[in-house]
């Protein structure tokens, strides 16, 4: 398939192609030449363009063939385009909002302004937990994984925090996010300038999405692999 | 009007097409989403399985152990039938509403699923109704929101904790929030609270 059939196909997926650093200008090119061109592994390309394409996707067990290390860095790069660019575009359009609106009824957008505010805090912490905490301990049992060097220290670690665990942490980011938008949708009191809130919501809804790619990435690709992995160097270490 | 959700999930069409034909014989209205292979029923988050499920026993076993525990989580207005076509003890299918009988005759089985969906319909009913929330529910919003627990909304109404809970889960369900910064942020903009009452 060629990548500007792709971009045509769903739009959406053009921020996860760039992700990988593919640029526009695609000229005929397919996929795979443009992989083997900015050499990136097509398979795990697919699995992604795929999972964020058909949220029921699941991939099957041949594509699954590639190093944790690229999610990882897929993930962080997701994570960056997130914060440095999401997140300060729906800053900048509230800021916009407020300033049109000073003086009548800018209470009730200033508690929006500040919720939004706790949850852009929350969800760099909620980020850089994973970044500091969850990614570094993935890279350890793939090393043990592969290298077949086990030791105790290890397997306790995996019994007090194994990625189940994480996954289960998943908090109520969502859940915030939910609430920002209901509120803006249904109890913004006064008139405000009704593109600019469009605007705004458009962007809130957009985030949501990408952080559910971004969830459904960790939950149903990076999730199995690294339990797997916990398993089988469980298994080893008891024989 | 306001569609009913069907996920139909069994791998064969001919099953499939059978329930349609039954199900358009109804007064419901209604989306119908087929699922035939059981990776993609086990991937649904829950979320979505808001409205009715119809599932076959065999399909169901071939699903995720994750999947199949999560139908016992029970979500607003949903329902979930099992086709029984194994022969097993439908008690071993916990989470389940009905269960229709692989031998059950057409009107046997029109009976069984009009009987899910009009209480489907009626709690979405319940859900979407306009009206904002109660002055009860308004007094438990504005102590949830100077930052009270449970237990202590529930001394200063003179109610018990299970009716706070209660109320917290109506308020949520009319207004679509869920967080308490989410409601208190509702209850400051409705001058429900002042600022100032709140830590």
């Amino acid at each position: 398939m060629k990548m500007a059939e792709v971009v045509h196909l769903n739009y959406h997926l053009l921020p996860i192609i760039s992700r990988f650093g593919i640029h526009l200008g695609f000229g005929e090119r397919t996929i795979e030449q443009l992989c083997t061109e900015y050499e990136i592994d097509v398979n795990f390309f697919l699995v992604i363009l795929n999972s964020c394409h058909d949220k029921n996707y699941f991939p099957r067990k041949h594509l699954q063939g590639f190093s944790l290390k690229l999610i990882i860095e897929y993930l962080r790069k997701s994570h960056q385009y997130y914060l440095n660019i999401k997140i300060p575009r729906i800053d900048q359009l509230l800021q916009q909002l407020l300033i049109q609106a000073s003086g009548l009824g800018g209470d009730s957008l200033k508690l929006i302004d500040r919720f939004f505010k706790e949850y852009k805090i929350e969800l760099a912490s909620h980020l850089g937990r994973e970044e500091e905490k969850v990614y570094p301990y993935v890279f350890t049992i793939e090393e043990a994984f592969q290298s077949h060097i086990m030791s105790r220290e290890l397997v306790s670690r995996i019994y007090e925090y194994s990625i189940d665990d994480y996954e289960n942490e998943h908090d109520n980011m969502e859940d915030k996010l939910c609430d920002l938008q209901n509120i803006i949708i249904k109890y913004l009191p006064i008139p405000l300038d009704m593109n600019l809130c469009h605007m705004i919501l458009m962007e809130l809804f957009r985030l949501e999405s990408d952080l559910n790619d971004h969830a459904r990435i960790e939950d149903k690709v990076l999730v199995p692999k690294v339990r797997y992995m916990e398993k089988w160097i469980i298994d080893h270490f008891n024989s | 009007m306001d569609y009913i959700h069907v996920i139909l999930a069994d791998s064969s069409q001919l099953v499939r097409l059978g329930l349609i034909s039954l199900l358009n014989q109804m007064k419901y209205p209604f989306h119908v989403r087929e699922i035939s292979a059981p990776e993609k029923l086990s991937a649904l988050n829950p979320r979505e399985l808001n409205g009715l499920l119809i599932v076959s026993a065999s399909f169901l076993h071939q699903c995720t152990p994750v999947f199949i525990q999560s139908l016992h989580m029970k979500i607003n207005s949903s329902a979930r039938v099992l086709i029984n076509d194994q022969d097993n003890n439908p008690k071993e299918y916990r989470g389940f509403d009905e269960v229709i009988e692989a031998a059950d005759h057409d009107k046997t089985i029109i009976r069984k699923l009009e009987k899910q969906l009009s209480l489907i319909s009626q709690q979405k009913g319940i859900q979407d109704s306009p009206e904002g929330i109660s002055d009860r529910e308004k007094d438990v919003l504005r102590l949830v929101a100077i930052g009270l627990t449970n237990k202590e909304i529930a001394d200063k109404l003179f109610i018990s904790s299970h009716t706070v809970i209660t109320h917290r889960k109506n308020i949520t369900k009319k207004l679509g929030i869920k967080t308490i910064a989410g409601l208190t942020m509702y209850a400051l903009i409705n001058r429900l609270v002042i600022p100032e009452e709140i830590n």
